[in-house]
């Protein structure tokens, strides 16, 4: 296929934390909110001047710093982002939201706190640790909602100023939906039998509205959306189509990887992708705005430390239905290293997915910056593919 | 000797040999020491148990 | 700190070296006086007997045949004389009272499991009546169900939590079926084991229900799922997943977490057919405040310089005070009486627990079971005294105890305070200021001079802290002694690496002689 034309600035722009379109919303008197988990309702973090970003640890090497505070037993995720603050990279955030989801990226942030890693010549930078909720119900909604009253609204507004109306939120999500909308049109395409898009192109555009301000990337987006519709597909076909589910995944050359072994990633179940992290919220007009922003994280949210039966069995029940939808011959589940939630949800997934769905799956861990581990990973996944592809030659056989 | 004598020494006799034979276990930890030999005929009851791998 | 001398030479064994070898067990028991061997000796034939109370009823015998975590407590004398070793007078009768207490409060435990379980004893009518909860919750919502009416079946503990105790490896079949499975090995081996024991559908089966809770951290919570869906999909027993929020000591949470135990009580009462009984429940709520009460006494004679309830026993025994029984058993009231009264006097008497106090330590972090008697280890080889450990440093705060309309909505909120503040989590979560701050707090409080910082290597809560512990330690002048283990893993660290650990900080750091050399290295890597 030809390449995209900002296919290259935007895998530029993921190079770096601290990257060009931040320096220039900066400039432009915006307030950046830096935040770590899916599960902090995101048109909060861009109401009025804000903006935010997911702070993320690309090119992670030695991570000597924070295994000296972590230790090395836990995840490399958590370890990659306190050692990038601790070398400065996320002095450009001027506040830290981040929700008590998972123990170690808690402990991260704590760390960061504690040993005043951000927040450089900013004395109005603040941090702020939120509860989320356990469970999808209207307990759980009300929990969120305080939550996000108090440690993301208020402090945003007592602080910088911030507009945080009704109209503001609503106009927050409005343009989180026109960004979701683009990334979701053009996330339809890889259902296609002849994708117009690879897995790892979807895979930058996606990453990049984690990371950069959306506003400033909206044309990019818009402007790539109208160039894949009527891009040509390559004729060669892919050895199997794969769904990726799992943890924290900000590094698109895992995707690469997995699609160099001429497998198709044709959809994306895991933080830091489009399913469910660029649904569009849709709002009424009969109930406040933060409500329902705060009812669709609780009920969408496919994070593993929902606990509630509904949730455990719901989430393999979303797989499989992706599954379907984007035609994948199997599913790649894989977790960070360390990654608890994940540990459990993987076996759980993987068994369920197999035995209860009878999808074939590969089951995988892997490190933070999955260059440190490629001959492993590409072998387990050539065999993973090499098994779909003869699936498929035997006529889906199982 | 009288009979209530004979029956108290009986009985002392009894308790004490009772005592005796309970101490010898406790001091010398030969109830331990027995549990610890049936262990391993347990552990080998348990593994030929059929078993339902699957949640 | 300064030395402390004892006045008194113990009685009856010195070298307590002496009483190991290379097997399972013991040579032979300590010789501690006259006195104190015919008190243990007493002790032993109670313990017998409630074995064998036990054993006598053939429905326990099948489960002694059906469950392989039965054979743990093959050993249990040989746990009781773990808590035991050195020990004379008040401190030898505390521990026998609190941990008989424990034993035979499991025993009961265990022979409720197999009433109702449908393998074994399948009394369908009382397993009707019974509610499932996890090895490490909190009990609190169960506070207004009459205890023999709606009984509440703590199923983990002696499948995993207490079997530990007793024998070192209880959990290694556990954990290779789990991960054989496909859970990591790095995950905290104690839910671990258990969702290898439901893999292996090896937990009694009973119940109207089961509540679950997200008790200490991620790997508990997430061990909840596999656990329930055997529940759920295969026995037909619904649960109830209770959350409890993790940043418990902001007010932001509390209206959530007092709804989520509304929740679980209406759940209850619909699976079981059961009223909640507000008699019932501010009852239990007295005994509750006063077992409160008798810890923080017990605490405050533990920070004085002649501490009686120390060691593993004092976290065990809170545990099942506080969580598993939680009010609902009148029999603690009278045991933490005794226990009370046996502390003041060996306060009053001076009493000490070894030759001479060199440390005064502050146990944090999380114990492995299978090193349960490292703290009399501490005590009776190095002259470390353990006063307080983090598990039980629980609730302080007193519960409203009179039934008034006010107190019926409070009492949401202080059963949702319960939950919050229980062992571990109140400390591993809830932001570091709970899990460090609280550390030199309690420090200072207690006069200690040393930190026995378990450091489990699976608890990402903990060890995600390690930097902080170690400069703020330093920054107060501090020993802090790093004790990495794997809780229930004997396979991961050994007893002896574990010791090694103190073994090494105490000769190449402080330079000290032990105080009884016999015991710095044991031969018990294989005992069980």
């Amino acid at each position: 296929m030809k390449d995209l034309k900002h296919l290259i600035y935007l895998e530029n722009l993921l190079q770096n934390a601290n990257n060009e379109l931040i320096t220039q919303a900066k400039s432009e008197g915006k307030i950046c909110v830096g935040y770590l988990c899916e599960n902090s309702p995101e048109p909060l973090l861009n109401v009025g001047n804000a903006f935010s970003v997911r702070l993320t640890a690309p090119n992670s090497g030695s991570m000597d710093i924070a295994t000296y505070y972590m230790t090395n037993l836990l995840c490399e995720t958590s370890r990659a982002i306190l050692e990038r603050a601790v070398e400065g990279g996320f002095n450009f955030a001027d506040c830290l939201i981040t929700p008590d989801g998972c123990t170690m990226l808690n402990r991260g942030a704590e760390n960061i706190e504690l040993l005043h890693a951000m927040g450089k010549d900013n004395d109005k930078f603040f941090y702020q640790y939120m509860e989320i909720p356990m469970k999808a119900d209207e307990n759980g909604v009300a929990l969120l909602k305080v939550q996000s009253e108090n440690h993301i609204l208020k402090p945003l507004h007592e602080v910088y100023g911030i507009d945080i109306s009704e109209e503001s939120i609503r106009k927050s999500v409005a343009d989180h939906n026109e960004i979701c909308n683009i990334i979701r049109q053009l996330g339809d395409f890889r259902k296609e039998e002849k994708p117009r898009i690879t897995g790892y192109e979807f895979a930058v555009l996606t990453l990049a509205t984690y990371r950069a301000p959306k506003y400033l990337l909206k044309d990019i987006l818009n402007e790539t959306l109208e160039e894949v519709k009527t891009r040509e597909p390559d004729e060669k076909a892919y050895r199997a189509r794969v769904l990726v589910v799992g943890s924290e995944g900000d590094d698109p050359e895992f995707i690469k990887l997995i699609e160099d072994t001429g497998a198709y990633v044709c959809a994306d179940r895991y933080c830091f992708g489009s399913l469910p992290g660029r649904d569009p919220i849709i709002l009424n007009d009969e109930e406040d705005a933060l409500t329902q922003i705060c009812r669709q994280y609780t009920m969408r949210a496919q994070c593993p430390r929902y606990m509630n039966m509904e949730k455990v069995y719901g989430r393999k029940q979303y797989v499989y239905d992706l599954a379907k939808e984007y035609k994948a011959d199997g599913v790649l589940y894989q977790q960070i290293k360390f990654c608890d939630p994940w540990a459990y949800e993987r076996t759980l997934g993987s068994a369920m997915l197999r035995d209860d769905y009878g999808m074939p799956v590969l089951s995988v861990d892997r490190p933070y910056n999955i260059k440190s581990s490629m001959g492993q990973m590409r072998t387990r996944v050539q065999a993973f593919v090499e098994s779909l592809e003869i699936k498929k030659i035997q006529g889906g056989a199982k | 000797m009288s009979k209530v004598l004979k029956i108290l020494l009986k009985i002392f006799l009894c308790v004490f040999g009772l005592f005796a034979v309970t101490f010898l276990i406790y001091f010398f930890n030969l109830d331990m020491k027995a549990t610890s030999m049936i262990e391993p005929f347990l552990i080998k009851h348990y593994d030929n148990m059929e078993r339902k791998y699957y949640l | 700190m300064e030395v402390i001398k004892n006045p008194v030479k113990r009685a009856g064994e010195q070298t307590l070296g002496q009483l190991y070898n290379t097997g399972k067990v013991r040579k032979r028991r300590e010789w501690r006086g006259i006195k104190d061997t015919f008190y243990d000796y007493t002790r032993w034939l109670y313990l017998v007997s409630v074995l064998a109370r036990f054993i006598a009823v053939p429905r326990n015998i099948k489960g002694f045949f059906r469950y392989r975590w039965m054979a743990n407590y093959l050993g249990v004398m040989h746990g009781m004389d773990k808590f035991t070793i050195g020990l004379r007078d008040e401190a030898l009768r505390i521990t026998h009272i609190s941990m008989n207490y424990v034993i035979a409060d499991v025993t009961q435990a265990i022979a409720n499991c197999f009433r109702g379980d449908r393998r074994v004893g399948n009394d369908v009518e009382y397993s009707k009546r019974c509610v499932l909860t996890d090895e490490n919750s909190m009990t609190c919502f169960m506070m207004g169900f009459d205890k023999d009416e709606t009984p509440a079946i703590l199923r983990e503990v002696p499948t995993m939590f207490a079997a530990n105790i007793f024998n070192q490896n209880s959990t290694t079949h556990y954990l290779d079926v789990a991960q054989q499975y496909g859970i990591a090995g790095d995950v905290c081996p104690m839910p671990e084991a258990e969702a290898g024991i439901s893999i292996e559908d090896d937990f009694c089966v009973l119940g109207a229900c089961a509540v679950q809770n997200n008790t200490t951290c991620d790997g508990s919570l997430m061990g909840n799922g596999i656990i329930a869906k055997r529940l759920e999909r295969e026995y037909g027993i619904p649960t109830f997943q209770l959350g409890t929020p993790l940043r418990h000591t902001e007010d932001d949470v509390q209206d959530y977490a007092a709804q989520e135990i509304k929740n679980a009580i209406a759940f209850i009462e619909e699976h079981t057919g059961h009223k909640w009984n507000w008699d019932t429940y501010f009852k239990c709520a007295k005994r509750v405040n006063d077992a409160t009460r008798k810890r923080i006494a017990q605490l405050e004679i533990n920070s004085s310089p002649y501490p009686q309830f120390v060691g593993a026993c004092f976290s065990l025994y809170n545990d099942t005070n506080y969580m598993g029984n939680c009010g609902r058993n009148e029999g603690f009231v009278k045991k933490d009486e005794k226990l009370l009264k046996l502390a003041e006097k060996g306060y009053k008497n001076k009493r000490m627990l070894a030759p001479e106090y060199r440390h005064r330590a502050i146990i944090w972090g999380v114990q492995p079971q299978y090193t349960i008697d490292m703290l009399y280890w501490l005590i009776q080889c190095w002259g470390i005294v353990p006063l307080a450990d983090m598990l039980s440093l629980v609730n302080t705060k007193m519960i409203a105890e009179e039934d008034t309309p006010e107190n019926r909505e409070q009492a949401y909120y202080d059963m949702a305070m319960l939950n919050e503040e229980m062992i571990m989590r109140n400390h591993t979560h809830g932001g570091y200021k709970v899990l460090v701050d609280e550390l030199w707090e309690t420090c200072e409080k207690m006069h200690a001079d040393m930190v026995i910082m378990w450091e489990h290597m699976s608890c990402k809560a903990l060890t995600g802290m390690h930097g902080q512990f170690e400069e703020q330690a330093r920054e107060r002048g501090l020993h802090l002694i790093w004790v990495g283990h794997d809780l229930c893993d004997p396979r991961v660290y050994t007893r002896e690496a574990i010791r090694n650990q103190v073994n090494l900080y105490m000769r190449a750091v402080l330079r000290e002689e032990p105080l009884d050399p016999s015991i710095e290295h044991l031969p018990d890597d294989n005992a069980w």
